[in-house]
Formats: structure tokens, sequence, C-alpha cells
């Protein structure tokens, strides 16, 4: 993937090219709002991180110009620890995630990973029935099943199934699932997360071979085992 | 050069007074004077209509005899001429020619005279007239009185304006004085409030609030700065030893990395810590009402319920919920959101076994979570809604001890009352958030 960064903190622009490097991906950095809005704007990217608070346009108005001259690029907005303002004026305008610094590489990396595949994903159009491997959600019933085998489910286990059904073979890290499955922008004291992951999983698992894995130091991953 | 706002309004005053004064006497002396002058008009008609009786029944020569016998005998301004201007008889030189009616005559020897002249058969004009100069001198007497009372009045408002602009002067100086205060640094000094009740009460009622406020928000961040160094300096310091210890010993990969993925931990740790205290300062500033929507807090308590059964199911409790349906306010749904999950959290770290959430409407709704653990003794309650206030004061529990700060500060936002109870046994927290 091509990657542009735009970041004036040096040691963070390093530390994401470094990373994304090693993953792979070609990086391009910007050290102002103004080479980062020139480049994203005449060169093509597969996603964009930038950061909130930039010298010259900061991070939101190089994302509305942007989304006003049609490029649809995923945008990462990265900002300062706890502008939560920052995130919904980064969402509201058009961005497709939001990341609080200071941030764990592997984080940074599932939020791009589930960022740049969800916008292949929609171009299919939304689909009524999730499939992954053998395991089927019916988004109008409301209902899963794996196989022959109707799987119960509660409330609260079905949007977290739901949620990971629509990024199969994505890294989901946990504050991802926080954020995205129970509306919880905040850490909890308690394993929230591991609780209600491993009580999908015996549910699941239980009408065949295991669909979720734990990715060490990173989060879960659901996949068929073809997959 | 100082200025005085007493002096400026007091000198207004009297230079109101002088103008209304003035346009006063002005007018009253014209209509005094038009008085006058509407008896005098009278006057020389009567004397007129005499003449022209004289004449009509006993014929010119009459008229002459009568005109030359008052011109000389009683000292009356009155002209017998002919129509080119040669005196017959009378007193009046220097009279126009064909005066017909009223008109203010100016003579050549610089007398002012009222005059009535009327033209007779065969070109005889006869003039009755007065001098205007009494009338002036009378109307001039009438008003005379007058620009004293208009000195005395302008004295009056210079003086009465002054002591009046003086006491407002003197209220603002206490307002600005206190204001001063507060600028030097002294949050707790209120503007002095009479209990009259007027412009001035209100006004500094208004600003005493805001200087609490004020107050409270400085407190706040003084006890946040006070906690944030006494709570994060020994994690950071726990993190340095480590570092330095690894540092100093051989190099022992196993050993590193372990050292590694604790100061990770511990770092984490006092990043939630930071993020929390953000979380309450923003809470507090209630900058969050403008990000206040419409919620569905019904469906908001099910949902971190549902969420919560199942964490307190694992750790071997059981956490139940009664939660009246379709309630919706005006609400921070995020911040909500964590308010009960702390209270939850906190239930299910240190109270007990059995946990219960119940969502009422009452007017507005009222949120109340119960656990039956050693709950808190009453005169603690003030205290552990401070920041970092643990109970458990060797802080081996879990927690940054900064969940309840927050549900406060939540509650604060909303306007909502917040009370901890005994739930005999443990801890009842009720959150009554008002429906506006």
């Amino acid at each position: 993937m091509r990657v542009l960064v735009i970041e004036d903190d040096v040691t963070t622009a390093d530390y994401i090219a470094k990373g994304l490097g090693e993953l792979g991906h070609v990086v391009e950095l910007a050290r102002t709002g103004k080479d980062g809005l020139f480049l994203a704007l005449n060169e093509t990217f597969d996603a964009i991180i930038t950061d909130r608070m930039l010298p010259g346009p900061d991070g939101v108005a190089i994302l509305r110009a942007l989304r006003a001259s049609g490029i649809r690029t995923p945008v990462l907005i990265v900002t300062a620890m706890g502008e939560v303002e920052a995130r919904v004026d980064g969402l509201d305008a058009g961005a497709d995630d939001y990341l609080a610094k200071p941030f764990a590489f592997s984080e940074l990396r599932a939020r791009l990973d589930a960022m740049t595949r969800r916008v292949s994903e929609t171009t299919e159009g939304e689909a009524s029935v999730l499939r992954v491997g053998d395991l089927e959600f019916n988004l109008l019933r409301r209902t899963v099943r794996r196989g022959t085998t109707k799987i119960d489910l509660l409330p609260t286990e079905l949007r977290l199934l739901e949620f990971m059904m629509r990024h199969p073979g994505q890294v989901l890290t946990r504050t991802m699932l926080l954020e995205r499955v129970w509306d919880f922008n905040f850490d909890p004291t308690t394993n929230v997360v591991d609780v209600h992951m491993s009580r999908l999983r015996r549910k699941l698992d239980a009408a065949g071979p295991p669909l979720i894995r734990t990715m060490r130091g990173a989060g879960y991953m659901l996949a068929a085992d073809d997959a | 050069m100082r200025k005085s706002f007493a002096l400026r309004v007091a000198a207004l005053a009297a230079a109101l007074v002088v103008v209304v004064c003035g346009l006063g006497f002005g007018w009253g002396f014209l209509r005094v004077e038009s008085a006058l002058r509407d008896q005098l008009d009278l006057a020389i008609a009567s004397d007129a209509q005499d003449y022209l009786a004289d004449f009509e029944s006993l014929g010119a020569n009459a008229l002459i005899a009568s005109v030359a016998d008052a011109a000389r005998r009683r000292g009356a301004l009155v002209l017998l001429q002919t129509a080119e201007g040669t005196t017959i008889a009378g007193n009046i030189r220097g009279a126009p020619l064909g005066l017909n009616g009223f008109d203010d005559l100016h003579l050549p020897d610089g007398r002012d005279l009222r005059a009535l002249g009327a033209i007779l058969p065969r070109g005889l004009n006869l003039i009755v007239a007065a001098d205007l100069a009494p009338v002036r001198r009378s109307a001039a007497a009438l008003v005379g009185a007058l620009p004293l009372a208009g000195v005395v009045a302008a004295f009056a408002a210079l003086v009465l304006g002054f002591f009046a602009a003086r006491r407002l002067e003197l209220r603002l100086r206490r307002v600005s004085d206190a204001a001063t205060a507060v600028i030097a640094g002294d949050l707790s000094r209120r503007l002095p409030e009479t209990g009259g009740g007027d412009e001035f009460d209100r006004l500094s009622a208004t600003t005493n609030a805001v200087l609490a406020r004020v107050e409270a928000l400085v407190e706040g961040l003084q006890a946040t700065t006070t906690s944030i160094a006494h709570d994060l300096r020994s994690p950071l310091f726990r993190l340095r030893q480590a570092l330095e210890a690894a540092l100093a010993r051989p190099r022992d990969p196993e050993a590193d990395a372990a050292t590694f993925e604790a100061s990770l931990s511990e770092l984490d740790s006092v990043l939630s810590t930071f993020a929390a205290l953000l979380r309450i300062a923003r809470a507090e500033a209630g900058v969050g009402n403008a990000g206040f929507v419409t919620v569905d807090l019904s469906e908001l308590v099910t949902r971190v319920c549902e969420t919560y059964e199942a964490v307190a199911e694992d750790a071997g409790k059981t956490l139940s919920a009664e939660v009246a349906p379709g309630l919706t306010l005006r609400a921070d749904p995020d911040l909500l959101r964590q308010a009960l999950a702390n209270l939850i959290e906190n239930a299910l770290t240190h109270g007990g076994d059995r946990i219960r959430v119940v969502l009422q409407a009452n007017g507005g709704a009222t949120l109340i979570v119960t656990d039956n653990g050693p709950g808190i003794p009453p005169e603690e309650y003030a205290q552990v809604l401070q920041r970092f206030h643990r109970l458990d004061t060797s802080r081996n529990t879990p927690g940054t001890g900064l969940g309840l700060a927050l549900v406060a500060a939540v509650a604060r936002l909303h306007g909502a009352r917040l009370e901890l109870g005994d739930a005999g046994p443990g801890l009842r927290v009720t959150l009554a958030l008002p429906s506006h």
C-alpha cells in the first residue's frame, strides 16, 4: 500500500513511517499541512494518516478539501489525547477513523487495515446476510446459524459478531471493539471485551472448528480456516 | 486625569435645566407680549370706533376737531391725513400713506407704535395708534423673575446630580475594588449585595455566581494538579527505577523483555489515568453542553447493563437491571455511558456480589446503582467524590481512584443530583437527572 503520513512531529512521523515500512508499505511523509494537502491532491494513495494539529491547514481542513474535490481515499486522523471534540469534528468532516496519541503501533496497524478494507467492501453494496466460512448472520432477522445449527446469541453478542463479520480476517483491537460495538470511548477497568468474546467464542465453537483467534498483544480476528 | 462620572452627570443636568428654562422663558415672554398686544389692539379699535362714529354722525369737521382735541389734550396718538400725506390734524410724524387695518409702525424718532388705519371717503386717512414700549416693559417685567428661578434650578440640578451620581460612582467603585481584588488573586472576594434587588444587586449577584464558578473551577484545577503530582509521580518513579535497574544489569533478552512489558503496562496505566483526568476536566468545564443530544436513556442503560451482566457473572456475581422503557432526555451520551460504567465497575470491584441497577421515570430520570458490599461510612461520602480518593489507602485494589469523581463531574454537567446512601448493607448511588 502507498500511505501518505502528514505529521509535523518528527518522532511520531518516524515511528509511523518505520512501522509501516516494516510492514511493506510505501510511505510518503509531509511535515506541514500545505505539503500534505498538495501531495494528497496530486498523487494517488491507498490511505492517508494525518495529525489533527498541523502548521498550515490542519487535519480537518485537509480532509474537507480532499472530500470537496471528490477524493475518497480513506483518512485516519491522529489527535492529541483527550480531544473528544476533535474526534467528532474529524468524523463529521469525513474521516474514516480516529486515533488518539499516544497509541500502540498495533492499534494503528489494525485501524489502517480495517479502514482500507472497509472501503473495498462497501463498494459491493449492503448485503442482508453476512457470511464467514460456514457462519451466517441474517441481518434482517438478527439470527445466526453455523452450518445447519442455529446459534442463540444475546443482543451484545449479536452486535459484537456483526462487527467482526463485517471485518473478517482483520485484527480488531480491544479499543476498536469498545468504540464500535459498545460506544465506549474510554477504557473500562474490567475485562469487558474478553468476557463477551469468550462467551461468543464458546457459542460459535460448539458447532464447529474455532473461528475467533486471539492475536497476542493486538486483539482478535474472525476468520474461517480456509480464509 | 481621572474623570469624575459624578461631575459630568451634574454638569449635564445643570446644562439641561438651563436649556429647558431658556426655552421656557422665551416662550413665556412671547405669550405675555402677544396677550398684551391683543388688549392694546382692542383699545385702539375702540378709540377708532369713537372717531368714526363722530365722522359718520357729525361729518368731517367734527372728526378733525375731535382728533385735534384728542392729540392735544389727552396725549393720544392719532392722525388724520390726506391721501397725499398732508397732516390735517393729529400728532404722528412720519406715518405711512394709506394705512388700512392693523400694523406695527417704526417712526423716524425711534418709537415703535401699534397702529390701526382706516380710509375714509374723499381720501382721508385716519390712523389711531399706541406706543408699544409699555407692552414690552410689562412683558419683560412679568417674566423677569423667571431667569432667577432658572439659575436656582440649575444650581439645584448641579448639586443633586452630583450627589446622585456620586452615590452611583461609589457603588461602582466598590464593585471595581472587588473585581480588582479578584484579579489580584483573592478568588474568594465577592461583590457587595445590598439585598435591595435593584439592577446593581442583580448585576452583583450574577457576577458573584460567575466568581463562585471560577473559584470552584480553579480549586478543581489545583486539586487536579496536586493529584497528578501525587498519583502519577509514584508509577513514573517505579518505571524509572525499573528501567534504570534493567540498564545497569548485563543484557539478558528474557529479563529485558519482561522489564519492557512491565514498563509498558505501567505506562498504560499512567496514560489511562491521564485520559480519565482529561474526561473529568472536560465534563467540569461544561463544554459538553454543546454536545448534548437527545438520548434514549432506557436503551443506553439496558445496553451497559447487558454488557456488565456477563462481566459480573464471570466474576461469580450477579447484576440485575430494572429499566423503565422509553425514557429520553438531552444529555451527553458518551459521558453518561462512562458514568454508569464507572458506577457498575465500582460496585463490582468494591461492593459485594449482588449489584442492582434501576432506572425510574419521575419527572426526570433517576438512576440507582446498589450493591450489597461493605458500603461507605457516611462521613466519607463527600471525600469519595473527590479525585484520587480511595478508601483503601494502600492502593492495592485496582482502579484509578477517579471513577466516582468522574460521575460527580458528569452529574454537575447535567444538572443532576448525585447522592450516596446506605443500602443496608452496601452502597446506594442515586443519580437524579432533571427532565429539561
